[in-house]
This record gives C-alpha cells, sequence and structure tokens, in this order.
C-alpha cells in the first residue's frame, strides 16, 4: 500500500479523465449547486449595509484609509478571492474518509491521493467559475464606480499571480489540515479552530488596515497588531489579493508580498507531503 | 393479513450524461426515463405464513416491501396489510409491523444497543413488565446477551444484524418485514439467524415477509416462495413444485461396465458429462423410463441415479428466462399456465 | 403527548450520555464556539472604536447593541443545541436510508428527525450571552420596565419557533433534492441576515429588503423584536411588531410542517 502511495507523481495521462469525472460528479446534483452560487452573494449585502449604517454614525468618511465605498469594493474583492482559496469540506472529506476507511480505495489504487484531491479542487473551481462568472460580472459591472479604473497591468499581473498562488496555499493548508485525521479520530474541532482563525485573520471579516491603529508591545517597539496578522499566512487568502487591486500595495512592498507567499505556499506544500506520507504509514485501517 | 392488488411503482429517473460538455448540458437540461421498479403485483398472504420474496438485484423485491411498510407510495394499485393502507402511516398500523433492512440499521450508532431498546420501548409503547421477559428472550435465544452494553458502532455486521432483529422483535410486531437480512454475513450469523426467525415464527405465529436472492435463506426457511423479476410476479407457490413446474428434465447418472460410443449416449439424451465410464446425462421427464429400459437391456450397467435438476440452477433459469424486456418467455409462460 | 415528553426524555439522556463519553470532544466544541463567538464580540469592539451607533439614531449604541447581541446567542444557542444537530445529520440519513427507519415507526416523523439528537456544548455560546445581556442592561440609559421583562422570553420563544420553522423547511427540501451538502451553508445565509439590527437595512435597496425579511421571510423578526423590546424605548409601531412576531412564528411553524408532510408524502427513497 505504501509503495503505491509513494511512487505515485502526477498521474499525467489519466488527470483529464479524473478532471472529468470529478466535474460530472459536482454536477450530479444541481439543485445544491445552482442555490450555493446565488447564496454566496448575500453576506456582502449585510456587509454592505453594516458598514453604511456604521459611516452614518461615524462623523468621518474614511475609517482605517477606507472610504464606505472603499469597504463595498473591498468586499466584493475579498469574494472573488475567497472563491479561488476557499476549499469547502476538504480538510473535513480527507478526515472523514479515513475515520470510515474509503481512503484506502485511493491508496490502493496507482493515483497520487493529494494530486487526485487536488484535480479534484480544480475541476470544482473550474465548473464554479463557469456558472459564477456571469453573476460576479453582473455585480461587478453594477458596482464599477467603487472601483480603481483602468488598472496598471502590474497591478493587474500581481493580483492575478496572487490569487492562483492563494488557490495553492488554501488548498494545500487545508489538505494538511485533513491529514491530521491520521493521527486523530475527530480532526473536527481543529478544523473549526482553523475556519475561525481565518475567517477573523485573513481580512474575509475586515480590512486588516483597521488593526494597524492597535499598537502592540512596549515603547521602541512600533508594532501594531495589523503587522503581526500580516506575518499570517492568512491574509493572503483573503486580504492580500484585495489589497493589490485597491493599490494599497506598491513597487517593493508589492514584491515583497507576492514573495512571502510564494514562501508559504511552498511551506505548506512541504508540509502537505510531509503529513501524508507519515500518515500514510500510520494508518491502521480504523472503520469499514 | 396482507392483501396485494396490482401494484405498481414507476420512479423518473434523470439520466446523467457523460463527460464535462454532457454534465454541463445535463445543467440545464434533462433527459428523463421511466423505470418500472414494480409492474401489477398482486399477492395475498394469510396470518402466520412464512413467505420468501425471491428475485435478482433489480428485480423490485425491495421496492415491494417498502411499498408494504408504507415507506413509499405507489403509482397505481392497492394493498392492504393488517387492514390498514400502509402509505397512510397511520400509528396503530405502524406499532404492529417491524422492518428489518439488511446492511442498514436502525440502533443508534455511538450507544449501547440496550439504550436502543429503551428507546423503542418507549417509542411502541410496550408494558415495561413484559418488554424485559421479551427482550431477555430474544437475547438469549440470539446469544447477544454481552453485546447489548457495547456501543454498535464497534461490532460486526453479523452481531449487528442479530441486535437489528432483536429490537424488532421487542414489540411483538404481527407482521415482519424483513429485507435481505442475511447479506454479507458469514455462514455461522446465517445459520443463528436462520434458526432464530423459524423458532420465533413458531412459537408466535408471526407473519413473515422474507426478500433475498439467496436460495440458502429459502430452503432453511419456508414452504412458500414467491419469485419476482423485472418488477413482476413470475410464480408463486411451494419451493417443491418450482422443480416440478419449471423442468421438463431429470438429471441421470449412469456407471457403465464397458463405456458406451458417443452416438449412443446421444441417441438416449442429453449429455452433460462423460468420466470414462462414469455418463451424466439429462432425459425428457415422459422418455425416462423408456430410455431407462433400453439402456439396461442393452448395456451392462453398474449404477444408475436418477435426479432432479439443483434447485440453485433451475431458480437462476427462472431469472434468466424472463428474458431482456422482462417479458416471460413463450416456453415460460407456458409452464407457469 | 405525554409519550412524546418520554421520548424527549429518552432521546435528552442518550444525548447527554454520549456527550459526557465524549468528553474532550465536547470540551474542543464548546471551547471553539466560544472563541468564535469572542472573535466578533472583539470585531463588535473594533467597529464601535470608530462610531458611537449603528446607524445614525436607530438607538443601537454599544449596551443597546450587546442587549441585541446577547439575545442573538441565547436564541441561537437554543436552536444549535437543540435542533441543528439532528438535522445536520439528516441528509446523511436521507442518503442511508435512515428516512425510512424513521417513517416505519408509529411516531411523527418531523418529530423524531428534529429532535433525536441534541448538543449540549452549543449552551456554552447561550450562557455568555445572558451574561452580555446582564451586563448590557445594567448599563441602559433607560432601564426595561417590567412589562418588556415579561415579554422578553415569549419573543425569544418566537424567534426559536421561526429558526425551527426554517430548519423544518430546509429538512422538507433536503428530502426532495437529495443529498444537500450546502444545507448548512443555506442556514449559515439565512441567518447572516438577522446579525445585525434591522434598522441597518434601510435606504432605496435596504427598505424593501426590510420589509420582505420581516414579513415574508420574517427572519429580521427573530433576534431583534426580542432585543429591541428590552433594551429600547417602544414606539407604537415597535408594539404592532411584537403582535406581528407572534403570528409569525405559529403561521411559519405551521407552514414548514405542511411543507415538511408534503416532503414525506412525496418521499422516494433511495435504491436498495
Amino acid at each position: 500500500m505504501t509503495a503505491v502511495a509513494r511512487s505515485g507523481g502526477w498521474p499525467f495521462h489519466g488527470w483529464t479523465t479524473m478532471l472529468s469525472i470529478c466535474v460530472a460528479d459536482r454536477l450530479a446534483h444541481r439543485g445544491d449547486f445552482a442555490l450555493g452560487t446565488l447564496m454566496r452573494f448575500l453576506p456582502i449585502v449585510t456587509q454592505i449595509f453594516l458598514w453604511t449604517a456604521v459611516f452614518s454614525a461615524a462623523g468621518s468618511t474614511s475609517i482605517a484609509g477606507y472610504s464606505r465605498n472603499d469597504f463595498v469594493a473591498y468586499y466584493l474583492l475579498t469574494m472573488v478571492a475567497r472563491s479561488f482559496s476557499s476549499m469547502p469540506g476538504l480538510a473535513s472529506g480527507i478526515a472523514r474518509s479515513v475515520r470510515d476507511g474509503s481512503v484506502k480505495k485511493y491508496l490502493v489504487q496507482p493515483v497520487d491521493y493529494v494530486g487526485f484531491l487536488l484535480a479534484a479542487r480544480v475541476a470544482h473551481k473550474l465548473v464554479y467559475f463557469a456558472v459564477a462568472a456571469a453573476p460576479f460580472a453582473l455585480v461587478f459591472f453594477l458596482c464599477r464606480s467603487f472601483f480603481p479604473w483602468p488598472p496598471e497591468p502590474p497591478v493587474v499581473a500581481a493580483y492575478l499571480a496572487s490569487l492562483v498562488m492563494s488557490f495553492l496555499l488554501g488548498f494545500l493548508l487545508e489538505a494538511t489540515l485533513g491529514m491530521l485525521g491520521f493521527w486523530f479520530l475527530e480532526v473536527s474541532s481543529l478544523i473549526f479552530v482553523y475556519m475561525l482563525a481565518q475567517f477573523l485573520l485573513s481580512g474575509h471579516m475586515f480590512p486588516i488596515d483597521m488593526l494597524d491603529g492597535i499598537a502592540v508591545g512596549s515603547a521602541g517597539w512600533s508594532l501594531s497588531l495589523g503587522d503581526i496578522v500580516r506575518l499570517l499566512p492568512f491574509q493572503y487568502t483573503a486580504y492580500f489579493p484585495c489589497a493589490i487591486w485597491l493599490g494599497k500595495l506598491r513597487g517593493a512592498d508589492l514584491a515583497v508580498g507576492l514573495a512571502m507567499e510564494a514562501a508559504w505556499v511552498v511551506a505548506a506544500a512541504v508540509a502537505c507531503r510531509f503529513a501524508f506520507l507519515r500518515g500514510t504509514r500510520r494508518y491502521s485501517g480504523y472503520g469499514g | 393479513m396482507i392483501r396485494v392488488a396490482g401494484l405498481t411503482k414507476h420512479y423518473r429517473v434523470f439520466d446523467k450524461r457523460e463527460g464535462i460538455g454532457g454534465s454541463l448540458r445535463g445543467l440545464f437540461r434533462r433527459q428523463a426515463r421511466t423505470v418500472e421498479a414494480l409492474r401489477g403485483v398482486s399477492l395475498e398472504v394469510d396470518p402466520g405464513e412464512f413467505v420468501a420474496v425471491l428475485g435478482p438485484n433489480g428485480a423490485g423485491k425491495t421496492t415491494f416491501l417498502k411499498l408494504l411498510s408504507g415507506i413509499i407510495t405507489p403509482t397505481s394499485g392497492t394493498a392492504s396489510v393488517l387492514g390498514h393502507v400502509p402509505w397512510q402511516r397511520h400509528d396503530d398500523f405502524r406499532r404492529r409491523f417491524a422492518l428489518v433492512m439488511g446492511q442498514r440499521n436502525q440502533l443508534w450508532w455511538d450507544l449501547p444497543a440496550a439504550e436502543s431498546f429503551r428507546l423503542h420501548e418507549v417509542i411502541y409503547r410496550v408494558d415495561p413488565a413484559r418488554f424485559a421477559r421479551t427482550r431477555d428472550e430474544l437475547v438469549e435465544l440470539l446469544g447477544v446477551a454481552k453485546l447489548i452494553h457495547q456501543p454498535v458502532r464497534e461490532l460486526s455486521l453479523g452481531e449487528r444484524m442479530k441486535l437489528e432483529l432483536v429490537a424488532a422483535l421487542l414489540h411483538e410486531p404481527e407482521v415482519l418485514f424483513l429485507d435481505e437480512p442475511t447479506i454479507g454475513l458469514d455462514v455461522v450469523a446465517q445459520h443463528a439467524i436462520h434458526s432464530f426467525l423459524r423458532q420465533v415464527q413458531q412459537e408466535r405465529g408471526t407473519t413473515v415477509l422474507l426478500t433475498t436472492h439467496y436460495m440458502k435463506d429459502v430452503a432453511a426457511l419456508c414452504r412458500r416462495v414467491v419469485v419476482i423479476t423485472h418488477g413482476r410476479i413470475l410464480y408463486d407457490g411451494t419451493l417443491a413444485e418450482i422443480v416440478d413446474r419449471f423442468t421438463t428434465h431429470k438429471v441421470v447418472t449412469l456407471d457403465f461396465e464397458t463405456p458406451p460410443s458417443d452416438a449412443a449416449v446421444a441417441a438416449w439424451g442429453f449429455p452433460c458429462e462423460r468420466r470414462g465410464p462414469q455418463v451424466r446425462l439429462r432425459i425428457d421427464r415422459d422418455r425416462i423410463a423408456g430410455a431407462l429400459s433400453e439402456i439396461l437391456a442393452g448395456e451392462s450397467v453398474i449404477d444408475v441415479t436418477v435426479e432432479d435438476v439443483p434447485l440453485e440452477d433451475v431458480i437462476a433459469g427462472l431469472f434468466r428466462s424472463a428474458g431482456d424486456d422482462g417479458e416471460p418467455t413463450a416456453a415460460l409462460q407456458e409452464a407457469v399456465r | 403527548m405525554m409519550r412524546y415528553l418520554r421520548i424527549f426524555a429518552t432521546f435528552f439522556q442518550a444525548s447527554l450520555v454520549r456527550d459526557m463519553t465524549f468528553r474532550l470532544n465536547f470540551l474542543l466544541e464548546a471551547t471553539t464556539s466560544l472563541g468564535w463567538m469572542a472573535m466578533n464580540l472583539a470585531f463588535y469592539l473594533l467597529v464601535f472604536s470608530y462610531t458611537p451607533e449603528i446607524g445614525r439614531d436607530s438607538g443601537w449604541t454599544k449596551e443597546p447593541f450587546f442587549v441585541f447581541v446577547g439575545t442573538g446567542l441565547v436564541i441561537n444557542a437554543i436552536v444549535q443545541a437543540f435542533f441543528m444537530p439532528s438535522v445536520e445529520e439528516f441528509a446523511e440519513m436521507v442518503r442511508t436510508g435512515g428516512l425510512d427507519t424513521a417513517l416505519v415507526k408509529p411516531v411523527d416523523a418531523q418529530f423524531l428527525l428534529s429532535l433525536h439528537r441534541f448538543k449540549f456544548s452549543a449552551l456554552a455560546n447561550g450562557l455568555v450571552g445572558v451574561v452580555l445581556i446582564g451586563w448590557a442592561v445594567g448599563r441602559l440609559e433607560t432601564p426595561p420596565p417590567p412589562v418588556a421583562w415579561l415579554l422578553y422570553p415569549l419573543l425569544v420563544g418566537c424567534g426559536v419557533a421561526i429558526l425551527y420553522a426554517f430548519i423544518t423547511a430546509l429538512a422538507a427540501a433536503t428530502i426532495l433534492m437529495g443529498r444537500n451538502q450546502s444545507l448548512y451553508d443555506f442556514w449559515f445565509y439565512i441567518t447572516n441576515f438577522s446579525r445585525y439590527p434591522a434598522e441597518i437595512y434601510a435606504g432605496p435597496w435596504g427598505g424593501p429588503l426590510r420589509m420582505i425579511c420581516t414579513f415574508v421571510i420574517p427572519i429580521l423578526l427573530v433576534v431583534n423584536v426580542p432585543a429591541h423590546t428590552l433594551a429600547l424605548p417602544l414606539s407604537g409601531g415597535d408594539r404592532r411588531l411584537i403582535l406581528v412576531t407572534l403570528a409569525a412564528a405559529a403561521a411559519a411553524v405551521g407552514l414548514s410542517r405542511l411543507a415538511f408532510q408534503a416532503a414525506i408524502a412525496k418521499y422516494r427513497s433511495a435504491s436498495s
């Protein structure tokens, strides 16, 4: 079993087949799918109303460097970033397949488990974008006055690069988390902690700039809470691409940011592979 | 007790298409077809009978049981179980029967079976003293006393199945529906369940309807067999009669002193097997007497055995002979009439 | 009736035993939900560092707002502890034929399916909610009159009933639509609207949205009305809204039950 798992590289010849199977499986329950796409817009609506209400009594037209319109633009952009980096059910799915033993069928087949999962996620995202592109485009068109336009080519390039890396980072972090299922029977609480941290610290809930006003540490050590949060990988799953597009990061800052994101992707890939190899060796085949 | 007339169940199924293109197209326009799971089944079961419903996978056996237990509603036709229409799901009705489905459990997964039994007691409003007595009897009979305090998920399939059966009988139902109860079980467990069911049914006079595709279940438990294929009843009668009705020949095994020629053998009947001086062949029933006297007169025979075609083969033949479109072949219709 | 109470008690005890058996899990769940709530509270404090009121002249300054938040915590804790666990399993149950098992029992299927498993760790948030309400009410400009204290539990009950009706409707949808993995997501999206006071939905788009979410899909009545009753002075319109809430709770429960009955009447059952 382990030999097969270890020998599995990237199954190029089987990739398109796996892709189409994953897509077909995803679309098998279309009621689910159509509804889910629509539902994702709803929290943004609440956020927009909330910030409008906040500004109405705030006595200032700018909060942490964002105007009310900037907040709208920001939340719409986080939706794009999150559509790349969110991996619903990935970690819990892995943990569950370990728990009930169905992961065995992947270990026995000449296929790389992580590669298979990645293909499945790519398939899911492709299908999602195919169906969601229209509503997204419509919403962005309606809200176009909130966004800086036209964007400079380097900004666009940096933005796209950050999105792709954000997808990979989101995938690898959650996959590694799911691999903990080889060690712990109930990983769901750990996953929840991860989700918690990500929701708060990724910029999904509010722009990280709002934390810049909070000083941390003693005098002579001018760090803000925002600086500390930016050290974590979570910001790349929501905040970072948005900040690029909104022009909050320029020049050297931008380059360093992208490099850091890439470094995190590599680190997560290593962690994932390591967890998988150690995990499969430990695997006792519980359940089934 | 159980009266079924013309029970029919059709499903509309949406076809999944192949490949990405097909799936995307499927999002906007789906192709539907109708699956006829059950086509006009009629049946009558008297109280205390033990009936096996035999059929290959996909024959409609489970659909039939689900209709009789009120889980689904039919497309057309009527049924009456214990005087109730099952799919109206009256509480009075539901309290008087039990359903056990193989490989599916109704016991609480994380808790010991004893807890599930307690719940059963409350749900079915069983008198506590009676409940305790029944439970102890059943547990004793199946030998699972040590298991009822272990969480169900730690038990093997066979052990779980036994506990399922105990749970099902705790409220002393008048009718018991069993859907493939021995599927996936080892021989020992199957045997234990067979003797348990036999005993319980005899002692309590429960009417039992058991679906299965295993001959073993049928042979061990019941005289009356209903064969269902492709949603229709092909045969309803005793096991013994099946062989008589559906076979036109018998298997004769002859041991010769000097092996006869192939041509000679072919003249007597259809050869199945030749092993040196031993020949096995099939001979039409009407011709057996004549053929045998011919052979015995002309050859030197050491030993003769005349047997029926094995039951398994008959049943398998029945399943096959239903034909691809679900219509019985002409020959079969002849035989059934 | 007695029988249903006894069945409920049996389920209650069984769930309690189960939760206590998996003590570590129980503590982890309670801790993580408390963590989630703490983060939201931090967010609210962050927002209030930039503004004194959510919605100009809405009345939702810091203390009333925290009464709102506390009320939300209590209502959601009740729903998460007593109804959600059963329904979360529901999609899986339908898929593996557990619904068949329920339909065969001489007990109302809706009762069985929505009340068979409880998760007591969810009550942790509710306790914090109570503390939060206590703290915030103590600091209100005008303390609530006695009648408000009488109405409050009733209106909290209405909020729970309305959410229960939503859960039942979603369960009915699961039966008809097959595997509905996004049931929990759906729930999140619906209740997300009621995370903040209804008054934030103002303006040309917000006004109608508020109307719809108050009178058609009464999600904005759930937390708003009890919190408003306790924390803020009541106008004539607010009093009418209380009556609307009572009516809406009854109607919602009734309609969702009809939907559920219709769903199980059309139930197809997974193939064997």
